[in-house]
């Protein structure tokens, strides 16, 4: 599939990239610039996310976490009241308005910017969400961890999330164990922009979900991704 | 943004609630406007409609 973010055309380069890991300034701006043409190449849910969705009941909230152009918000529509797609980058943001606004669901749709690691969102707010594709931009395990928490944190007791990054297992990577790198994306101009990814293997992003706060109901892998079924927080708190 | 999306924001650092100061509205949304934190005093905007709610240091106009 051409327009479909799964690690198959991006020549990943192995080097893991200790600024981004201290200062995250750059990132909104990141993409705001990459936004438009990114949108133009991401039209579609992925198959796994619709059928997340279209299992999952009627909800009051919806939560697209780095919702990007809304393309899996626009499935959260047909369950929810209210969608709240949260992204950094303000344009994405816009792209994703105009694009509810061509499709029907603008009135359900709240764009708001924030940060996946330090959400916005009140505590039991939440009952339905996806986290598709956006936990692996995020620089460090203490960062990846603090958002699983605080993902935790926002659904309400009988609440599911899908969450999913990049395995190490697609065929783009020769790799067995999780490692960070930078992707470049390529703008129409030929200029790249690098973006930050940790990579997952399964058995590490088990562990990222075991140290979390959040219930796992379910984690496997599929067409070179990791996901997970998760619920909200244990009730006896965290594990060790 | 509609002034409903209130009862589930809050302030992305101490979570606590946030005070909406309406500078532009029309019948359905607000356009521009603040959102100061209750707790730290913490400002985030909003604009075209849209709350800016990234903590501090990943905005692009931080406060000096």
């Amino acid at each position: 599939m051409p327009d479909d973010d799964r690690p198959a055309d991006d020549v990943a380069r192995d080097r893991p990239d200790r600024e981004a890991t201290v200062d995250r300034r750059g990132v909104p701006e990141t993409y705001d610039r990459i936004a438009e043409h990114f949108s133009k190449t991401r039209e579609h849910p992925w198959p796994e996310v619709r059928e997340f969705c279209e299992s999952a009941a009627d909800s009051a909230t919806a939560l697209d976490l780095g919702c990007g152009n809304g393309r899996h918000a626009e499935l959260l529509a047909e369950r929810a009241d209210r969608v709240v797609g949260l992204d950094v980058s303000r344009t994405f943001l816009r792209v994703a308005r105009e694009r509810a606004a061509e499709r029907g669901y603008d009135d359900a749709l709240a764009p708001v910017a924030g940060d996946a690691a330090c959400l916005p969102l009140v505590d039991d707010s939440v009952d339905l969400a996806v986290y598709v594709a956006a936990l692996h931009h995020l620089p460090t395990r203490e960062t990846r961890r603090a958002s699983l928490d605080d993902l935790a944190r926002v659904l309400t007791p009988g609440g599911r999330a899908l969450v999913s990054v990049w395995a190490v297992t697609h065929s783009a990577f020769d790799r067995e164990e999780g490692f960070d790198t930078t992707v470049d994306w390529t703008l129409p101009g030929g200029e790249k922009v690098g973006r930050f990814y940790h990579v997952y293997d399964l058995a590490e992003f088990e562990a990222d979900l075991d140290a979390s706060t959040l219930t796992v109901a379910d984690v496997y892998e599929s067409e070179g991704n990791c996901y997970a079924v998760v619920g909200g927080e244990r009730v006896e708190g965290k594990r060790t | 943004m509609k002034e409903s999306l209130m009862d589930i924001l809050c302030c992305p650092l101490d979570k606590q609630d946030l005070e909406l100061e309406v500078v532009r509205r029309d019948d359905d949304e607000i356009l521009d406007g603040r959102l100061v934190c209750t707790e730290c005093g913490e400002e985030y905007p909003i604009e075209e409609g849209i709350p800016n709610l990234l903590p501090p240091d990943m905005r692009e106009e931080t406060p000096a």
